[in-house]
């Protein structure tokens, strides 16, 4: 599959400088093959060095299940899911996937079309919880922003939805602008949280 | 971001359809080409699911009676 490519920029986290970067639209072979080669060994390193210092499991990477191969390979045999991935100087900082075919949940908006996150990922050297500084911050704008963009374009008005993994909780809500909904029996308990259209129009005119 | 490549066709509809989809555009706040192009989408995912064995199910929220949706 030939992905779409968009020149974006993120921030390297040792000087604050921008670092030219490319929003794909589509998460192709080499992307996957980034997750395989070089996420999983650092995010087991890591995971490693964390039980050997007794940190408890509860505060691990709470995305160290995903299977993205598996993922991007399901998504890519239905119209009603997209793939996105963002590359920076030769190698895979960020992939997300959403689905087309979910409704909004808050009131006034209930029952309209929206772009739900299923899945949203950092590089594992993105994430300050896991290396300080990171190698690049505002990876996850930057996909939550091609998720918002996305949603205008197929004329949802910006909407968008996501359940948040708790240590992402605070990014959606005061980063995003997202409306909190609270924790979602039916989701394991995560916490979902939705953009309006207002909130979309706030949060696309801060850029990525 | 780069739009992709569209094709355009035509599209007869009966009045009885156009009503409802003028109709379901406006509840969904969508175009007509967005209801239709959710339409594909979601007969898409649900052919193949139903292929693959799978059901689909409506549940109602409050009195959680299961129907279940008979694909022929």
């Amino acid at each position: 599959m030939s992905a779409e490519v968009s020149a974006v920029f993120l921030v390297r986290g040792s000087t604050d400088e921008l670092v030219p970067a490319e929003l794909r639209d589509g998460i192709g072979e080499l992307e996957l093959q980034h997750w395989e080669h070089h996420w999983r060994p650092y995010l087991i390193e890591r995971v490693r060095a964390m039980q050997a210092q007794g940190v408890p499991r509860a505060k691990w990477p709470q995305q160290l299940h995903w299977n993205w191969r598996l993922k991007a390979t399901v998504a890519e045999m239905f119209l009603g899911q997209r793939g996105f991935a963002t590359r920076c100087e030769g190698m895979t900082q960020g992939l997300m996937l959403v689905g087309l075919l979910s409704d909004a949940r808050i009131v006034e908006q209930r029952g309209k079309p929206l772009v739900y996150v299923d899945y949203l990922e950092a590089a594992p050297w993105n994430q300050s919880s896991l290396q300080r500084p990171p190698k690049y911050r505002g990876v996850g704008s930057l996909l939550i922003h091609a998720a918002v963009t996305l949603s205008v374009e197929e004329t949802f008005s910006g909407r968008t939805g996501l359940h948040s993994l708790p240590q992402s909780d605070t990014f959606y809500r005061n980063v995003c602008g997202m409306t909190d909904l609270g924790l979602d029996a039916a989701k394991q308990n995560l916490r979902y949280f939705e953009m309006t259209p207002e909130q979309a129009q706030v949060f696309l005119k801060k850029g990525r | 971001m780069p739009e992709p490549t569209k094709r355009t066709m035509t599209l007869n509809l009966s009045d009885e359809e156009m009503r409802v989809l003028d109709s379901l555009a406006e509840r969904k706040d969508l175009t007509k080409t967005a209801v239709l192009r959710q339409a594909l989408r979601l007969y898409q995912m649900v052919s193949v699911r139903g292929e693959r064995g799978e059901k689909l199910v409506f549940e109602n929220e409050e009195t959680k009676e299961k129907a279940e949706l008979m694909l022929l």
